[in-house]
């Protein structure tokens, strides 16, 4: 058995990464009350955590609901409702002691009973079910007490249960029971729902019987000891970014969860605003279709690859929020690779790709670029590339449809050629869902990919951290030499406050524990 | 008139069912679809397809449509994919925000529209009708949009009067409710008001022109009441098919300026349901708008008759 240490060891943690969570202690005063309200962009699609990966939704929803495990300051994992987590050696049994006396909403004290309900209901209406898909058995020898029994080793358990993408939310078993979206939405977060009206806000209050992780000492990511001391906070659905920053401006809000660079730029010299820039947010890929003639063809994937020039493409469609980075993930995160593939990246050769699109026999087939007017930064970062692999001699058009079409069209093996995406949560939760998005029965690039293959299956058995590691290593360098897909940069976000909320740090989702207004 | 609106409810029925068809073939046909949205990005083909099957969305196209009239029949609008509500739910807890901000601007239309045409026509060809013709002309050309962002920062970040969005119900708040519905209100109408301000002023004009009104003011009526009772009396059917058609576009421009000002109203509604192509709400939320507009059309049609009695309908 791995006992905490070592779990936290594997992890590739230890108590120095908790006690440096607790450097971003406040030093001022701090100060309870006040009604704060947050703008965001989109409208959730419901709040019942578990059953939907919207944003907009964990928004609000990782307010109220917490989860056994959670991710840090750096997305590692972490305990937060499970005071420890020990391992089996051979991988298959997960052992979580629970944190006692953790009150829900309803004022109800969290048992075993709980969270074994609540883990059964992810499996069976979480968004996010897969992770569960290896579980054989949920048992709970004592009340304090829960053990997952795996059917197989499944390496990306933790990180899948710690996931905010759709949070494996504990609720009590009288509502765990219930089907998707008629839950009452009891949590042990510290604020309690309230009120939500569709496309106008939701309304949450601080939970004063809200039980502190004392494990740690200040917020840390979705985990920590967290301090509410807002009042209530409303989140509030402002589709409209001008209104957005218009209110931010005349004090009617109080935070944005997005800002757009320009406007960042126009309010930076407000004394009576905040700029909060979080980089890495996201990254913009290019995704190829390699099913497609002449697709399949390496040298020409490597022409394109060759061709790119990547600051060129960030810049444009960022507005200047980026950073030129070639790892699949982020740098700081246990699983980057360090300067795997680094040599191919922005290489903005042109000689170099006209001479390997002579070596692949193009004979000017038309290539399609698909993406689509909805998503921050793809069309631009398709109409750049466009322009840039035209100038190399590639017949190349670009199909600007909404993200609904693009999302379906790019489905089929047909129609298209290149696939602007961004990816922000899959590289923030870790390698897994970033891996298997390129492996398995069926891939992105719509061709199986041995040397992918064989790091997601090494990945998904290796008990090892450092064997896993390995094979993120092998999938970035399979990345970059098979050229299976392409790797734009990162992008960035910017958060917004008022000067007077204090202590804010940007994150996932706008966090209003451990804030106050001054 | 009894029959006559029996009749007029008669025909809208297939006015009804031909716009309910064609969003039905329009929406099967556009590509996108919502088991993408449900399944997110980074979904597998196969997670795709069970999503489908369990929202019936690989089921034959007869099948679906002959399973969505049959519950239309049953006044079942169906369950939306992503709200957890049935679509019936959905527009009614919107409709009241669209209804209540489309009245006022409405009101305001009405009221500038018409007193604007009024005063332009009684000071015809004078520096008065030439400044007021100019504004509406001015009203009549700007986009909703980029008035009610213009006044977003006029009226709220620069001089602080008013709210930048957002709704608070007129029975929670009556004050509330103006403030937070003014400024969308004047957005949609401004552009109506020069419309109704140039029909009002050209019928006003031939109006007063006619015999009866030389009569009127020949037996020493006052100005006012010439204008008012008389003349105005005979302009109310140009008057009332103007706002008619007024009414369908500050309807439709709702979709917009609900997101401008974050009104939690129908528009707002069907523009979330398109991108993520929650199908039942759109057919809804559409055959929603097509049964409001044929009931405004009736109510103009019975408008007609009770301006003027020559009109004798149903004989």
């Amino acid at each position: 058995m791995i006992n905490r240490r070592q779990f936290n060891r594997t992890l590739g943690l230890g108590a120095s990464a908790i006690a440096m969570s607790s450097l971003g202690a406040p030093a001022i005063a701090q100060r309870r009350g006040g009604d704060v309200i947050v703008a965001t962009q989109a409208a959730p699609p419901t709040l019942d955590a578990v059953t939907s990966s919207a944003e907009a939704s964990r928004n609000i929803t990782l307010h109220v609901f917490e989860t056994l495990l959670a991710r840090d300051e750096a997305a590692n994992v972490k305990p937060d409702l499970a005071e420890s987590v020990d391992v089996s050696s051979d991988g298959l049994q997960y052992k979580f002691t629970l944190r006692r006396g953790v009150k829900f909403h309803n004022g109800k004290v969290m048992t075993s009973a709980d969270v074994k309900g609540s883990l059964e209901r992810f499996a069976r209406v979480g968004n996010s079910r897969q992770v569960m898909a290896p579980v054989a058995a949920i048992e709970t020898p004592d009340s304090n007490t829960v053990i997952c029994k795996l059917s197989a080793p499944s390496p990306g358990f933790l990180e899948g249960m710690s996931s905010p993408r759709a949070p494996a939310a504990i609720v009590p078993a009288e509502e765990a029971g219930k089907a998707a979206g008629q839950m009452e939405l009891i949590g042990t977060g510290p604020f309690r729902f309230v009120e939500f009206r569709p496309d106008s806000h939701a309304l949450l209050r601080r939970f004063d019987d809200y039980s502190q992780n004392t494990n740690y000492q200040a917020r840390d990511g979705f985990a920590g000891k967290k301090t509410a001391h807002f009042d209530s906070v409303r989140f509030r659905f402002m589709p409209e970014a001008g209104a957005r920053s218009a209110g931010l401006q005349t004090g009617e809000l109080h935070v944005l969860d997005s800002l757009d660079a320009l406007s960042a730029q126009r309010l930076q010299s407000n004394s009576a605003l905040k700029m909060h820039q979080m980089l890495p947010w996201a990254y913009q890929t290019l995704i190829l279709n390699h099913s497609q003639a002449p697709m399949n063809n390496l040298k020409l994937r490597q022409a394109i690859q060759a061709a790119l020039n990547m600051e060129e493409i960030m810049a444009i469609s960022t507005n200047g929020l980026f950073r030129l980075e070639h790892g699949w993930q982020h740098p700081g995160t246990q699983y980057f690779a360090g300067d795997v593939g680094k040599p191919l990246y922005n290489q903005k050769n042109a000689a170099l790709a006209r001479r390997l699109l002579q070596e692949s026999g193009y004979r000017n087939e038309q290539l399609t670029v698909l993406t689509d007017s909805n998503i921050g930064g793809h069309q631009a970062t398709g109409e750049v590339a466009q322009e840039q692999l035209r100038a190399i001699g590639i017949n190349i058009r670009l199909n600007v449809v909404d993200w609904p079409t693009a999302f379906q069209m790019r489905t089929r093996p047909e129609g298209w050629h290149i696939w602007t995406l961004q990816m922000g949560i899959e590289p923030y939760e870790g390698p897994y869902n970033v891996v298997s998005f390129f492996a398995g029965a069926n891939p992105a690039q719509h061709a199986r990919d041995e040397g992918i293959e064989a790091a997601n299956t090494k990945l998904n058995t290796a008990l090892q951290l450092a064997d896993r590691q390995a094979a993120v290593r092998e999938f970035q360098a399979r990345m970059y030499d098979n050229v299976v897909a392409i790797k734009c940069g990162d992008t960035g976000r910017i958060q917004a406050t008022r000067a007077n909320v204090e202590n804010y740090r940007p994150y996932r989702i706008p966090r209003m524990w451990d804030c106050w207004f001054s | 008139m009894f029959a006559f609106i029996v009749g007029r409810i008669l025909a809208a029925i297939p006015v009804l069912v031909i716009v309910s068809l064609l969003t039905f073939v329009i929406i099967y046909f556009v590509p996108g679809d919502v088991a993408s949205e449900l399944a997110g990005p980074t979904a597998t083909p196969d997670e795709i397809e069970q999503i489908r099957d369990r929202l019936g969305l690989n089921q034959p196209f007869v099948t679906r449509l002959v399973s969505w009239y049959g519950a239309l029949l049953q006044g079942d609008l169906g369950h939306s994919f992503l709200l957890n509500q049935t679509v019936s739910h959905a527009i009614l807890e919107r409709l009241p925000v669209t209804l209540s901000v489309t009245a006022y601007a409405l009101v305001i239309v009405l009221l500038i529209g018409m007193t604007t045409g009024i005063i332009a026509a009684v000071r015809a060809n004078t520096w008065v009708d030439q400044g007021m013709m100019g504004i509406a002309l001015i009203g009549l050309s700007l986009p909703d949009f980029w008035l009610g962002l213009v006044m977003i920062y006029v009226f709220a970040v620069v001089l602080g009067w008013m709210p930048t969005g957002g709704y608070v119900e007129f029975s929670e708040s009556p004050l509330g409710w103006l403030r937070m519905t003014t400024m969308p209100a004047l957005s949609l109408a401004l552009t109506q008001v020069g419309l109704l301000a140039r029909m009002t002023r050209s019928g006003m004009l031939e109006v007063l022109r006619q015999d009866y009104v030389r009569t009127a003011r020949a037996k020493g009526l006052p100005g006012w009441m010439v204008v008012g009772k008389h003349a105005l009396a005979n302009v109310m059917v140009q008057v009332v098919t103007v706002v008619g058609v007024s009414v369908g576009i500050l309807l439709g421009g709702q979709i917009v300026i609900e997101s401008v000002f974050s009104l939690p109203g129908v528009g707002r509604l069907i523009v979330g349901a398109i991108l993520r192509r929650d199908y039942p709400v759109i057919q809804g939320g559409l055959l929603l708008t097509a049964t409001i507009f044929v009931v405004v059309n009736l109510i103009v049609d019975l408008l007609y008759a009770y301006f003027d009695p020559r009109i004798r309908y149903g004989r």
